[in-house]
């Protein structure tokens, strides 16, 4: 075994130990006395550094934090959600299951489309907190929350049901911690003429299919219904298409 | 009869009394790794944390004693007795204050002014290495034997530069016993100096001080507990309140060396260039020498938290080598020069 | 074929003492297990035994459409799940044909330096716990702290950042970026020179890192070294700057060298990478400020990402080395197969050259030097 180790010289501060030791208790009294100082604050929050976390939740959360999922409801106090299924084909722990249900007449105050989640559960135990299902959502109705407690005694409770899920809504309202507006996310402006950014040769078949039906209005039931399959969009337009469909 | 009942009162008091405080020192020691480190430390139990020791204890009192199926079951018991017995009786010869004086008689703060003083000390220091060893023989553990037989090298290695670095001191005061050393030390030294052992052998003083971490195990010579290598070293199999005496034995055995360094090299109970004695009545200067003494002794166990938190850790045979080849030959230089100089003195 | 490498190779002697380090130890960075025979506390043989953490992550990956795959990217080095994200994305956009935006390859680059950033700290950190100094480990973590915030406000996650998106980045920069990274940037630095005074000129340290586990460059390429720790050795290899990606040509950086190969080289290393990361920073930044503040962020990609039928190997520079990504794809909206090159993965499996005739404690000082980690390593 070659070991071709060069030994460094060491210099005479180096070699007796005892130099380079007092400089690193230095400069360990050094934070020992700024955190002696600052451990007499009041407060919980003392150290500058350290949280006492049960205590003391001033730490500021992101906004956009990916915790426990919410159910939105609009200005209206209806539920967004429209049972697309995004969110369920979306999600790479395949955690969400919807079913959907069609509105009945007299429910337009609860439902803000014509068709709801007649039941949604989220398995917490499978959710991964990606961020997927918020993202691809047409109608910002599901989304991720501030909250990150998510212990709880028992598997059962481990899984979101719809009732929830609202009700993490109307906590997080309360608390005024709702989550901004998703920002759309520029992308490269499609060229001249309405064809397919470059490197989508390989679907025009698909494309064309699909690009056809969402235009025509009469297709609207079919969409909806396969909405699964509302894949072929851009970005910004897709919320748009889902959005006429109504 | 007198006799008996003060001695039995001062063995109950300082046994009490080191007890204590290598009961807090276990919370001094976690509150300063978290000072130091950024980070509060343990702050829960009680005001700022201080019955964190209790509750430790308490959690060690009630866990469950497991002996491994394959232990050695007789050394794998005996190991944590053989190491804190020891560590309990060496504070016997380590004075802890000038004297009282109560109803006419005169009380030296010392269990026992024996004559031989720190041998006594070096003899029952040198036994806690049994603990070690048979712990982690008894175990049945390859990393506990690891552990025991770095322990067992390093122990014996480290008291050979320690008992040269004690020589000197006895060549400077002339005598063995603590109490005598500790009343040598008042006065001042070469008229600006306080009268102190750290100055008559300075060298003397920092092998000392290397020496006495490697014997207690401590940073940066704790291998034969060196956690992210051998596990947990010599008590890996260790549960419940054996664990406890192990680590408990340890911190007492700190209380010890830091009560030894201050007494042979720190002027005990002196103040530096006032004598408070003079001052004070026979009372109160009992009181203070003990303050004094015990303030001298809290600073070096400070410091083994402190010096705990700054370094890393040697490796074996690095151990080894600083121990022989560089402690050693300085400790002999160190009596030479010490001979030398009393020879010219004298 | 016997799977148990016991019985592979006899670790039965009378003079010699087998050890099992691992799966769990407390030094073994996730659960690694090594088989070392040892005379004494010389290390005679050293055999590293994984999959101990083995989940199926390629695998996974094909049942997964192209984007689910991204999450899972994040557990694969989660100490910087940054650059796995973007290597998985750049692979499938070379197969794609697509054209990242310039703004989002800005953005990869912040976010890929403030990674390698944490990710070196965290090295550093555990390199020194493992060598028993423990403070310097806290304060590099607490630093990484802050990096995790700047993570958290970009895209609401800590740790499993899911961040980016094949054909671009999912977010812009928060707005408040410049004033955190303005306040970030001294207090890394600071805490880099506080781990520098309390290690690097520490005798004890030296010792303890100088020599240990030293590889020679030969050996190294041999071995399929990549990143910190092939510089380490001696050979100036970055893929930043040899097969640029993300506009890291644009950068002005050092990459620092090694002699020796040793525990020592590749902690210097990655001392001095961490501040030409700061510096890279500054300048991708800068660049970013220079950019229309709508400029776009993502390439025209279909919703359902159905790559021609093909395969390709993309590899970038993480913070361990080289990490590559294989994708072949059948055209359909699934991987055919995804194969990770992940870089500890070579380097651990030179460890018995690199330990042999060292000591059980310079075993533990290799591992941590090396940066294995387990998540990426059994995949």
């Amino acid at each position: 075994m070659a070991k071709p180790v060069i030994k460094k010289e060491y210099t005479l501060t180096e070699r007796i130990y005892l130099w380079e030791i007092l400089k690193g208790m230095k400069l360990t009294w050094g934070h020992f006395w700024f955190n002696f100082k600052a451990c007499w604050r009041p407060g919980p929050h003392t150290i500058p550094t350290c949280w006492q976390y049960p205590e003391d939740r001033t730490r500021e959360i992101s906004p956009i934090f990916r915790g426990e999922h919410m159910l939105q409801k609009d200005d209206k106090g209806r539920e967004k959600c429209i049972a697309c299924g995004m969110c369920a084909k979306i999600c790479p722990a395949k955690c969400i299951t919807i079913k959907k249900g069609k509105r009945k007449e007299g429910e337009e105050d609860k439902y803000a489309a014509k068709t709801y989640p007649a039941s949604f559960e989220i398995d917490l135990l499978r959710c991964i907190f990606c961020g997927f299902c918020q993202e691809v959502c047409p109608k910002e109705a599901i989304v991720l929350g501030q909250n990150f407690e998510l212990a709880r005694y028992t598997k059962e409770e481990c899984i979101l049901d719809k009732r929830k899920l609202l009700l993490n809504y109307r906590k997080a309202k309360e608390e005024g911690k709702l989550r901004p507006p998703r920002k759309r996310v520029p992308v490269v402006p499609a060229p001249p003429k309405p064809e397919k950014a470059e490197g989508a040769e390989a679907k025009e078949s698909k494309a064309a299919a699909v690009g056809k039906a969402k235009k025509k209005p009469v297709a609207k039931k079919k969409a909806a219904e396969k909405s699964e399959s509302v894949e072929k969009v851009e970005g910004g337009e897709k919320k748009e298409a889902v959005e006429k469909e109504e | 009869m007198d006799d008996w009942l003060i001695a039995i009162i001062k063995v109950v008091c300082i046994w009490v009394w080191v007890l204590l405080i290598a009961v807090v020192m276990t919370w001094v020691e976690r509150r300063g790794a978290g000072l130091i480190q950024d980070r509060p430390g343990p702050n829960r139990a009680g005001p700022w944390g201080l019955f964190q020791p209790l509750a430790d204890g308490i959690k060690l009192f009630t866990k469950e004693e497991i002996i491994p199926t394959k232990a050695r079951k007789i050394l794998y018991i005996l190991g944590p007795l053989l190491f804190s017995l020891p560590a309990f009786s060496a504070y016997a010869v380590v004075p802890f204050g000038d004297k009282i004086i109560l109803g006419g008689k005169e009380i030296i703060l010392q269990v026992s002014d024996v004559n031989i003083g720190f041998l006594f000390i070096l003899a029952i220091g040198s036994m806690g290495v049994y603990g070690v060893i048979l712990g982690g023989w008894g175990s049945t553990n390859k990393y506990s034997i690891l552990g025991g037989l770095r322990s067992t090298a390093q122990m014996v290695s480290y008291e050979v530069p320690l008992g040269l670095a004690l020589l000197a001191i006895v060549f400077v005061y002339g005598t063995f016993s603590l109490r005598d050393i500790s009343l040598a030390q008042q006065g001042t030294f070469l008229g600006f100096l306080p009268n102190w052992g750290i100055f008559k052998q300075p060298l003397g003083f920092i092998l000392f001080i290397v020496a006495a971490y490697a014997e207690a195990n401590r940073v940066p010579f704790d291998l034969p507990e060196a956690e992210s290598e051998i596990v947990s070293g010599y008590h890996t199999e260790y549960g419940s309140m054996r664990l406890g005496l192990y680590l408990f034995g340890e911190y007492v055995n700190l209380v010890t060396i830091s009560g030894v360094i201050v007494a042979l090299y720190f002027g005990s109970w002196h103040m530096p260039y006032i004598d408070l004695g003079a001052y004070l009545g026979p009372i109160s200067w009992g009181i203070v020498s003990f303050c004094i003494f015990f303030l001298k002794v809290s600073f070096f166990l400070w410091m083994f938290v402190w010096v705990r938190w700054t370094l890393p850790r040697f490796r074996y045979d690095q151990v080894m080598g600083l121990g022989w080849r560089g402690l050693i030959p300085l400790a002999l230089f160190n009596i030479f020069i010490t001979a030398l100089f009393i020879q010219l003195t004298v | 074929m016997n799977q148990n490498p016991t019985s592979q190779t006899s670790y039965e002697s009378d003079n010699y003492v087998t050890i099992n380090i691992g799966p769990s130890h407390p030094s073994m960075h996730g659960t690694l297990r090594i088989i070392t025979m040892t005379d004494g506390e010389t290390i005679v043989k050293a055999e590293p035994d994984i999959g101990y953490l083995h989940r199926g992550v390629e695998k996974l990956g094909e049942s997964l459409t192209y984007h689910q795959f991204i999450p899972i990217t994040d557990r694969l080095n989660y100490c910087s799940a940054i650059p796995n994200n973007v290597s998985y994305e750049m692979a499938v956009e070379k197969l794609m044909g697509v054209e990242v935006p310039e703004k989002a390859q800005l953005i990869r680059v912040i976010m890929m330096e403030l990674a390698r950033i944490a990710d070196h700290q965290v090295c550093i950190g555990i390199l020194g716990v493992d060598l028993g100094a423990f403070t310097p480990f806290f304060y590099l973590i607490i630093q990484r702290e802050e990096i995790y915030e700047i993570f958290e406000w970009f895209n609401g996650a800590r740790l499993t950042n899911t961040f980016g998106r094949i054909g671009g980045v999912d977010a812009d920069l928060p707005d408040d970026f410049e004033e955190r990274w303005e306040e970030l940037k001294p207090n890394v630095r600071k805490a880099n020179d506080e781990t520098e005074k309390l290690l690097t000129h520490n005798r004890i340290w030296m010792d303890r890192t100088i020599g240990i586990s030293a590889f020679s460059a030969e050996d190294a390429l041999n071995r399929g070294f990549t990143g910190p720790c092939l510089r380490a050795c001696g050979v100036k290899r970055d893929l930043r700057i040899d097969e640029p990606y993300c506009m890291y040509d644009k950068f002005k950086f050092e990459v620092p060298v090694g002699k020796n190969g040793d525990v020592f080289d590749r902690y210097i290393v990655r001392m001095i990478e961490m501040e030409e990361s700061l510096k890279i920073i500054d300048q991708a930044y800068k660049l970013y400020k220079e950019m229309p503040s709508d400029a776009p962020l993502m390439a025209r990609v279909p919703k359902v990402i159905k790559p021609p039928a093909g395969e390709v190997y993309s590899a970038l520079e993480s913070p361990n080395g080289e990490l590559g990504f294989f994708v072949k794809s059948n055209g359909s909206a699934n991987p055919y197969r995804i194969r990770i090159r992940p870089p500890c993965y070579m380097m651990f499996q030179a460890l018995p050259e690199l330990v042999k005739g060292e000591m059980v404690a310079d075993l533990i000082a290799c591992i941590s030097s090396l940066n294995i980690i387990a998540g990426e390593l059994d995949r």
